[in-house]
């Protein structure tokens, strides 16, 4: 902010200057200086812009991180059950990876030909395919992408994006 | 600097706010062990196979027994198909999925994986549209034999092989896979013991028929029927003219890109 408030004078000094002179087109040192002070500014009016949104968006990830070690098991029991478990993938990532595997397709043939389906299903119905999920949230329902081999059976589950 | 930290923050409170809105009670959803099929997303292709087209209906029928003895069945049926450039076309009812019964009835979801445009579409015939992806092109080097990320318990790994059957007329390599979940190691009292069986056309490179015993979720068998090894009608992955289509985002992998098979 300082240096800001020391440029401020030069540069006035330097745009009167260039007015006595009459019109014409600003000297390139003039030019450049004008360029880098607009930038300052933008920048510094976009921190104090995004300042808010910035900090909320970081309380928000910070709740969230916190929550979702509050929710981790600990060594030895079964995994958590929380209807945010499987992983919330990028909106455009079409890979195997980005599923969480379940363990009813412990048994089933590797795909060959896979279909992504969108549904919305009950949390409970993770329950019935092998999704650790607990009980006080099997009634909430969730919009989810269903992975299904060429036999049309579901070989991995993931939040919709 | 500031920038960047701007956007880790808008992206960390978006995801944030992202798995916060699939909490409970948003969606009055359908009853439980059902779920409402909403549309195809996309395809996936483990592997490009030319010079092999073939045509069949593919029948998957799903049991679980339940603990009162009671039984659930599903039958769920696909038209499959690939043409000699290795384009497929699964065009699927999805009535159920394993277990899961579609509340609304059945809904059919088609995809067409076309490797020679590059492009890769999933049809929603009840809305008759279309959402396109690019897919890679696909990388040189032999057809391997898929396999898949799954999830796995610590079972150990028998493997038989089962000889070759002719199935549906197309000769098929079997083997049986049998994981044994030892006692104690899931919470089970007894030995669970999970038993697939695979038939694969070495022809074709597709599974004809496979049948999975799983105590804890059900059996399943499916099938390749019908088959016919005639060129496909080509209009069968191409999108109908009277589909909308929506242009998707360019198609990515973290794992092995599929690799072309003769």
């Amino acid at each position: 902010m300082n240096e800001d408030r020391e440029l401020l004078p030069e540069l006035l000094e330097d745009l009167r200057a260039l007015a006595s002179d009459g019109p014409r087109e600003a000297p390139p040192h003039i030019e450049e200086r004008l360029k880098i002070e607009f930038r300052r500014r933008k920048r510094h009016r976009s921190l104090v812009a995004w300042s808010p949104v910035g900090a909320a968006a970081a309380a928000a990830a910070i709740a969230l991180l916190f929550w979702s070690h509050s929710n981790k098991p600990a060594a030895g029991q079964n995994p958590p059950v929380t209807a945010a478990q499987p992983i919330a993938p990028a909106a455009d990532d079409v890979s195997e990876a980005s599923f969480y595997p379940l363990p009813e397709a412990e048994g089933l043939p590797a795909i060959e030909n896979a279909m992504v389906v969108r549904v919305e299903l009950p949390v409970s119905s993770l329950q019935l395919m092998g999704v650790p999920v607990g009980e006080e949230r099997a009634g909430a329902s969730v919009q989810a992408d269903l992975l299904l081999g060429q036999d049309g059976l579901a070989r991995g589950v993931r939040l919709a994006p | 600097m500031i920038r960047t930290w701007c956007s880790i923050s808008m992206l960390a409170g978006f995801a944030a706010t992202s798995l916060f809105a699939q909490g409970p009670g948003r969606h009055m959803g359908p009853g439980p062990g059902d779920f409402d099929m909403l549309r195809p997303e996309f395809g996936i292709s483990r592997k490009v196979v030319t010079g092999a087209p073939y045509s069949a209906s593919a029948v998957t029928q799903f049991t679980q027994t339940l603990a009162n003895g009671d039984h659930i069945q599903r039958t769920t049926t696909a038209a499959v198909a690939r043409d000699s450039q290795g384009r497929t076309r699964m065009d699927r009812s999805i009535a159920a999925v394993g277990a899961l019964s579609a509340a609304g009835g059945e809904r059919r979801a088609i995809v067409i994986h076309d490797p020679v445009a590059g492009m890769s579409y999933a049809l929603d015939p009840s809305s008759h549209t279309a959402r396109s992806m690019q897919i890679p092109a696909p990388r040189s080097g032999t057809g391997a034999r898929p396999e898949g990320r799954a999830h796995r318990s610590q079972a150990s790994v028998k493997t038989e092989d089962l000889g070759t059957q002719t199935i549906q007329g197309v000769s098929a390599e079997g083997k049986r896979v049998t994981r044994v979940i030892p006692a104690g190691k899931e919470g089970n009292e007894k030995e669970i013991d999970i038993v697939t069986e695979t038939w694969y056309s070495p022809d074709l490179q597709v599974v004809v028929m496979s049948k999975t015993s799983d105590p804890r979720f059900g059996d399943s068998v499916y099938q390749l029927n019908s088959i016919s090894r005639a060129e496909p009608d080509p209009a069968l992955f191409t999108v109908p003219s009277d589909y909308t289509v929506k242009q998707g985002g360019a198609m990515f992998r973290h794992g092995p890109a599929p690799a072309p098979a003769q």
